[in-house]
């Protein structure tokens, strides 16, 4: 507390004499207003904006105006002054009358940026407002989120709208954040695209292009049968996705078959960025639900925090797997049955397989039996030998050794697909080749029943 | 003015003070980017601190610098040019456009007094370089739509605080911490208000390529280079982050973009350390003149902050800069 206490003590020390810490924070305020009074007083004839009031939210549509600043260079400061004065509204939240009123008077308003000019025509024609956008059925509900089908008035085109409670302690959720700003940076023809930000009084809504299925339904759809030819589909686009993150240094971390989005082309997107840019995945959500270990590589578990790229690409060989076999590679309930089901299956890691790994505190504590690795061939014989292979170097314990992602689109596996699919630009599907289509899965069971059979569960586990 | 060096700045850089005098913008921010206020000890981040706090041990700039895990390593060889790429692609869209231009009461100096206090605070809370980084372009896209008033000013520093947090923290600071560093001066609500003003305004355009990516590329690629002196490329890193750091609050430096400043607070780092293998800085694409230009801007930036400047350094590298010692 005496080291807390120093600590602001040692910002006033920048304003000097100052005794106390409130004293400080008065003289901080003063400082700025001494030099905006200098400023005023000066040379400069004040801009525009200094004679008309300010907002800090003029000319944004969908947002609350707020009250408007006064701009007054006299006034002198204490404590109360301080807080009383502040130039930010107490409550943005004002009653619609009020913000009606001075919308009507925003064209007074300093010449607007054209970007904000632009912003206001698209929100002319729709954007950024819920009204342009109807609420179907409830698609999941998460923990900080609660995802709805909709369709958009102006496209008739179906979207999933992800409302993002804001009523948090914290502020806006970091979940919320990392995953916007992150999506507004990837275009990609297997990245779910972001449509519109919709800010309403107490949540904001992401409205994202709308996918019919995710991978984990896909497979139930087809009785857990996948062709061989679709999993290598599939497989292509989802590491064509993940080396477009990657090549910009944006990993997934939470790579899973509900967080891979399908629709009826076959089309596969990622999505759920929001412990994309997070340090650690956490093992609970807020809300204390197990967050699935099924898909994490053996090195998270024993507690790494390195945060790197081939993190994401064990995963990618349990969904492999699992498309192949039709069944999760490890699906373990616990960190420590996760660790073992990894290790009966690729054998417990030695000093050859793990560099490091017999001086690890944590693999010491669990004391594993020793098993030794099983053929993988034995476990997805429809997979042919250079899937295996791939399979291989994607479930490598080391993770410096593991097939980056840029490199598996290489792979011998992916040769049967041709060349031209590593000619397609960024934002081209890859069944813009018609060389490329998938074939009918062996397991399939039509669609009339697809919908009615998991559609309500669907996706529960993204948010 | 406690100012050691020149009162009146020489040639400044043409972004300085657009249509402004050169005076208000660059001379004072940079007077106001006195000593003092940080924290006497070197590394601020090392020393044990009551309880609240996680602090990771390897934080801030010093330890940054710190060598890169072999898995690190190998996703740099795979995909570092791409990265790079990428990063720069996206500078120009991030870069501030004269935030202070039609900010009728934030001022140059203002902002210096600001960035300067949240230099210690982002120490304080172990938060990444990066993370300060995105802090300051943040605050000054921000100042560029939106005036704010000078008594909201530092609300608006701890907002961009706590979104660049959120980013890429693994523990953002608590709202309530970040108050308090306030001395109470704002409410909870006011800071959520205003943090939904921020993201709204910049559409959640956050993720900005900052100095401390540039920083890391430059270091990295200087390590793959053969023969390399990994010494040499730590300490300049080290020391390079010190120098970047300072240049964040001073608006001299608003229109120089990540990359540039990165290269240049190396080059100056390798310079001022004697260094026998220095940063072949082509890699940066710049043309000598614009690298010789910045490094001479940082270079005035440092001897002015000869008593700042050996707070943001850890002891190893500051036994390396006798020229800094003087001050210590």
């Amino acid at each position: 507390m005496i080291k807390m206490k120093n600590f602001k003590r040692r910002f006033s020390l920048s304003v000097p004499r100052t005794e106390t810490i409130e004293e400080s924070l008065t003289e901080f305020t003063e400082q700025f207003n001494q030099l905006n009074n200098q400023r005023n007083e000066g040379e400069e004839p004040p801009g525009p904006s200094d004679t008309s009031p300010i907002s800090p939210s003029e000319g944004e549509g969908q947002t609350p105006m707020a009250v408007r600043y006064r701009n007054n260079t006299q006034r002198r400061f204490s404590m109360e002054d301080v807080s009383k004065r502040l130039s930010l509204p107490m409550d943005i939240r004002l009653p619609p009358e009020f913000l009606q009123k001075l919308q009507m008077e925003s064209p007074e308003f300093p010449k607007p940026l054209s970007r904000m000019s632009r912003r206001a025509s698209l929100s002319d024609i729709g954007f950024g407002k819920l009204e342009t956008y109807v609420k179907l059925d409830k698609l999941g509900e998460g923990t900080y989120a609660t995802v709805f089908k909709g369709r958009s008035k102006l496209t008739e085109n179906l979207v999933a709208l992800k409302e993002i409670r804001l009523e948090h302690e914290e502020g806006a959720p970091c979940t919320a954040i990392r995953e916007v700003s992150l999506l507004k940076n990837l275009k990609h023809a297997n990245i779910v695209t972001l449509h519109d930000i919709i800010h309403t009084e107490r949540s904001l809504t992401l409205v994202f292009e709308y996918l019919d299925n995710d991978l984990k339904q896909y497979l139930d759809n087809c009785g857990n049968l996948m062709s061989v030819h679709n999993v290598k589909i599939f497989m292509f686009q989802l590491l064509r996705g993940l080396a477009y993150c990657h090549g910009r240094k944006i990993l997934h971390r939470d790579l899973k078959p509900q967080n891979l989005l399908i629709n009826e082309r076959g089309e596969l997107k990622l999505a759920d960025f929001g412990l994309a840019r997070a340090k650690s995945v956490p093992t609970k959500t807020y809300s204390n639900e197990v967050v699935t270990l099924w898909y994490r590589p053996p090195d998270v578990l024993l507690g790494s925090t390195e945060y790197s790229t081939p993190i994401d690409m064990w995963g990618v060989g349990c969904i492999h797997y699992e498309m192949v076999t039709g069944r999760p590679m490890f699906p373990g309930s616990t960190v420590k049955e996760e660790l073992h089901l990894i290790f009966r299956l690729l054998g417990t890691p030695t000093e050859e397989t793990w560099p490091g790994i017999t001086s690890n505190e944590e693999f010491k504590a669990y004391n594993f039996t020793q098993y030794r690795a099983q053929p993988l061939i034995n476990h997805a014989p429809r997979l042919d030998s250079e899937g295996i292979d791939l399979l291989m170097n994607l479930l490598l314990y080391k993770a410096k050794g593991r097939i980056s992602a840029e490199a598996a689109l290489r792979h011998p596996y992916f040769k049967s697909l041709g060349e031209r699919v590593h000619l397609l630009p960024d934002n081209a599907s890859i069944f813009s080749l018609k060389e490329i289509q998938l074939q009918k899965d062996p397991g399939y069971r039509g669609s009339a029943f697809q919908q009615s059979a998991r559609g309500k569960n669907r996706r529960q586990s993204i948010f | 003015m406690e100012t050691s060096l020149p009162a009146v700045p020489r040639g400044r850089p043409a972004a300085a003070g657009r249509g402004r005098s050169a005076m208000v913008t660059a001379a004072s921010g940079r007077r106001g980017c006195t000593p003092q206020r940080r924290e006497p000890r070197g590394s601020p981040c090392r020393c044990p601190r009551p309880p609240a706090r996680r602090r990771r041990p390897g934080s801030g700039t010093a330890a940054a610098a710190a060598a890169a895990s072999p898995q690190e390593l190998q996703a740099f060889r795979d995909y570092g040019e791409s990265w790079y790429r990428s990063r720069k692609g996206l500078e120009s869209r991030f870069q501030p456009r004269e935030p202070l231009a039609r900010q009728p009461q934030v001022t140059a100096e203002a902002r210096c007094k600001l960035v300067s206090w949240l230099i210690p605070v982002h120490r304080h809370f172990g938060l990444s370089f990066e993370a300060l980084c995105l802090t300051v372009n943040t605050l000054d896209r921000f100042l560029a739509t939106t005036p704010v008033a000078a008594d909201c000013f530092q609300l608006l520093g701890v907002t961009a605080l706590l979104i660049a947090s959120k980013q890429v923290e693994v523990h953002p600071p608590s709202v309530k911490e970040l108050l308090s560093l306030c001395c109470g001066a704002f409410t909870v609500q006011q800071l959520h208000n205003l943090e939904c003003i921020v993201l709204l305004r910049l559409g959640f355009d956050l993720s900005a390529p900052t100095i401390s990516f540039f920083l890391e590329h430059f270091s990295q690629v200087r390590l793959q280079a053969q023969g390399a002196d990994t010494a040499e490329a730590a300490d300049a890193r080290i020391l390079a982050g010190g120098i970047a750091e300072l240049s964040l609050a001073d608006y001299a430096f608003i229109g120089y973009t990540p990359s540039l400043l990165a290269a240049g607070s190396l080059g100056l780092a390798d310079r001022l350390l004697g260094h026998s293998q220095p940063l072949d800085l082509r890699v940066s694409g710049y043309s000598e003149e614009l690298l010789r230009d910045c490094m001479e801007q940082l270079q005035l930036l440092v001897s002015l902050n000869g008593q700042s400047l050996p707070l943001l350094l850890p002891r190893e590298v500051l036994r390396k800069c006798p020229w800094l010692r003087g001050s210590r």
